[in-house]
């Protein structure tokens, strides 16, 4: 026990070290830059070291750097019982007090809420529509981070029962006079969907819109310009639609623009080059579809990528295998 | 201090483990009319406390815990209400007083002398500055538990029981740590067929227990078992009042006439 204490101690005693060193090198680089000490930020540190220190390697991990202390330190539980033996927290004896805490207190507050919404029935407030608690955006602490913040390690079956009572917490017509504490356990997502800026509109001399893009499929190359305020006309490497051969060649060049709505309204002026009459129509139509992504609204280009316009093709010729008949068929196989 | 300290920790613990071999503390001593007034210790020595301790032991209810409750209140509570017949566990039958349409009834006279004398156990308990642990495993009363540890100052655990705690704790916790001198158990059933593991383990290292103890619980283990009703919320939140209250008596007069803390 008194080894438990005296650890506890000297961990205190290492921080505070370690704290007075990181402030005293804060001041140092401060000093070098020719900032003011007083409001040198971490983010100025981390700047102030990569200028005065530049390192060639690769790994981010292996340059220079200063943090403070409880970043480096991983943060463990202070000393959990006094000199008399007694543990300091009412659960202690459980092994996990600081994860039956939130339980105890989740359980609570759901009590809190319970008599609260008994109270409203009276008034005959069921829910109030207004004022619901917004979790958009956020999601439930993973395990890891819960193990962070309550500084024990967790059962999976431990954390799943912490996020079905959590969940039930939520779902209570009143949760929002619980915000704060709910919010503790819920972190931000990150938006995934980086929206890509669609280019302006170009004009030409006399005033038409128009709109150019590059497009490919297979090894086939289109650059393709749609000109808007036009009848209809298509021109494909100076010819016309019948360029292409085959029905389905016309159709893949057509369809952008009649999803879109623009059949007789824009004209399209196509250079392609490149692969075959298959991968030379994709690549037309994908390029039409990016092209046209300026002249329409954000609805209509939605639908488009659902529709799956603006999604570039990826797949290519797959080679063949030797001693397979070809990229994936195998020589009959022989029993014996 | 360190030193009171330890000295305070062996002391409890043996006296602890005295009372609990001599069983009932009560009976054994003359019955006093009147009870009298301790004068407060003017210096904080051992050999003082020392003697502060073997004095309390010589009234049969030296923190007068018999005043906590009446038959009535109990009745009240519902405390008298068993299982059914045929879930009986033979060792309970000298608790009930007979039963109506096949339900069980307890003899309330005799859960009042065995309550009385839990109750004054616990007090000397945190009279001597031990640890009190509350045990109880049904979720309805999870939360009711825990609150009354947290009022008392005492401890709680109504979660799901690792296997070491008592038999293994410097491996389960970690480090040396000082075990439970008292544990109360408000439901001695884990669930509806097993007994809690601690009752065994409890038994296993010489930790004294108090439990609530129903027509379907094995009373064999308890040092002091109460025979009533572990199943309403009533009942149970009455005897979390009760051993409440006796614990907190215990430290007022640990205050009042040790000195400490």
């Amino acid at each position: 026990m008194k080894a438990y204490q005296e650890k506890a101690q000297a961990l205190d005693a290492l921080m505070f070290e370690k704290t007075t060193e990181y402030e005293i090198g804060r001041r140092h680089l401060a000093n070098m830059m020719g900032e003011d000490p007083e409001t040198f930020t971490d983010e100025d540190i981390d700047t102030a070291i990569e200028y005065l220190f530049p390192s060639g390697l690769f790994e981010p991990r292996a340059r220079p750097l200063m943090k403070h202390p409880t970043e480096v330190f991983a943060r463990k539980k202070v000393a959990e019982f006094d000199e008399t033996g007694r543990p300091f927290h009412v659960l202690f004896y459980t092994g996990l007090p600081n994860y039956y805490q939130v339980l105890h207190d989740l359980s609570e507050k759901v009590r809190e809420l319970d008599s609260f919404s008994d109270r409203m029935m009276q008034y005959n407030i069921h829910k109030d529509p207004e004022r619901t608690l917004n979790v958009g955006g956020t999601e439930w602490v993973k395990k890891e981070q819960l193990e962070d913040i309550l500084l024990e390690k967790l059962k999976d079956k431990q954390y799943e029962f912490f996020v079905r009572s959590m969940n039930r917490l939520l779902d209570h017509p009143f949760s929002y006079r619980v915000e704060e504490f709910i919010m503790k356990f819920r972190k931000h997502v990150q938006i995934s969907v980086i929206h890509k800026e669609i280019p302006k509109l170009m004009f030409t001399a006399e005033g038409t819109p128009y709109m150019a893009a590059v497009g490919r499929r297979k090894t086939s190359t289109a650059s393709v310009t749609v000109y808007g305020r036009g009848s209809g006309k298509i021109s494909i490497n100076g010819e016309d639609l019948l360029y292409f051969k085959y029905i389905q060649d016309r159709e893949q060049v057509l369809f952008p623009l009649q999803f879109s709505g623009l059949l007789g309204k824009v004209d399209v002026v196509a250079d392609v080059d490149g692969g075959g009459f298959s991968g030379q129509s994709g690549a037309i139509r994908y390029a039409i579809s990016m092209a046209v992504r300026s002249f329409v609204d954000e609805q209509m280009m939605e639908k488009m990528r659902l529709a799956g316009l603006l999604t570039r093709d990826p797949r290519r010729h797959e080679r063949k295998k030797p001693g397979w008949k070809g990229a994936r068929a195998k020589y009959t196989w022989k029993k014996r | 201090m360190a030193t009171l300290g330890k000295k305070l920790f062996i002391l409890s613990v043996r006296m602890g483990r005295g009372l609990w071999h001599r069983g009932i503390v009560s009976s054994s001593n003359p019955v006093q009319s009147a009870v009298e007034p301790l004068e407060k210790l003017q210096e904080s020595s051992s050999d003082a406390i020392t003697e502060q301790m073997a004095k309390s032991l010589k009234y049969p209810d030296f923190f007068k815990v018999a005043e906590l409750f009446t038959v009535e209140d109990l009745f009240n509570a519902r405390v008298h209400l068993g299982h059914r017949e045929g879930s009986l566990n033979d060792h309970m039958s000298q608790f009930i007083f007979g039963s109506r349409l096949s339900h069980l009834i307890f003899d309330l006279d005799q859960t009042a002398t065995l309550l009385r004398e839990a109750l004054n156990f616990t007090a000397h308990i945190a009279f001597r500055g031990g640890i009190i642990l509350f045990v109880g495993r049904i979720p309805q009363h999870q939360v009711m538990i825990e609150n009354t540890a947290k009022e008392c100052g005492e401890y709680a655990h109504t979660r799901y029981w690792q296997g070491g705690v008592l038999t293994n704790s410097t491996i389960q916790f970690g480090s040396v740590i000082r075990l439970p001198d008292l544990i109360i158990f408000l439901h001695t059933m884990n669930n509806v067929i097993y007994e809690h593991t601690a009752i065994r383990d409890a038994a296993k290292m010489l930790i004294p227990t108090v439990g609530i103890v129903d027509t379907n619980c094995n009373p064999n283990l308890i040092t002091y078992p109460v025979p009533g009703n572990d199943d309403s919320a009533a009942s149970i939140s009455l005897f979390c009042n009760l051993f409440k209250a006796a614990i907190l008596r215990g430290k007022e007069k640990r205050k009042e006439l040790l000195g400490v803390h």
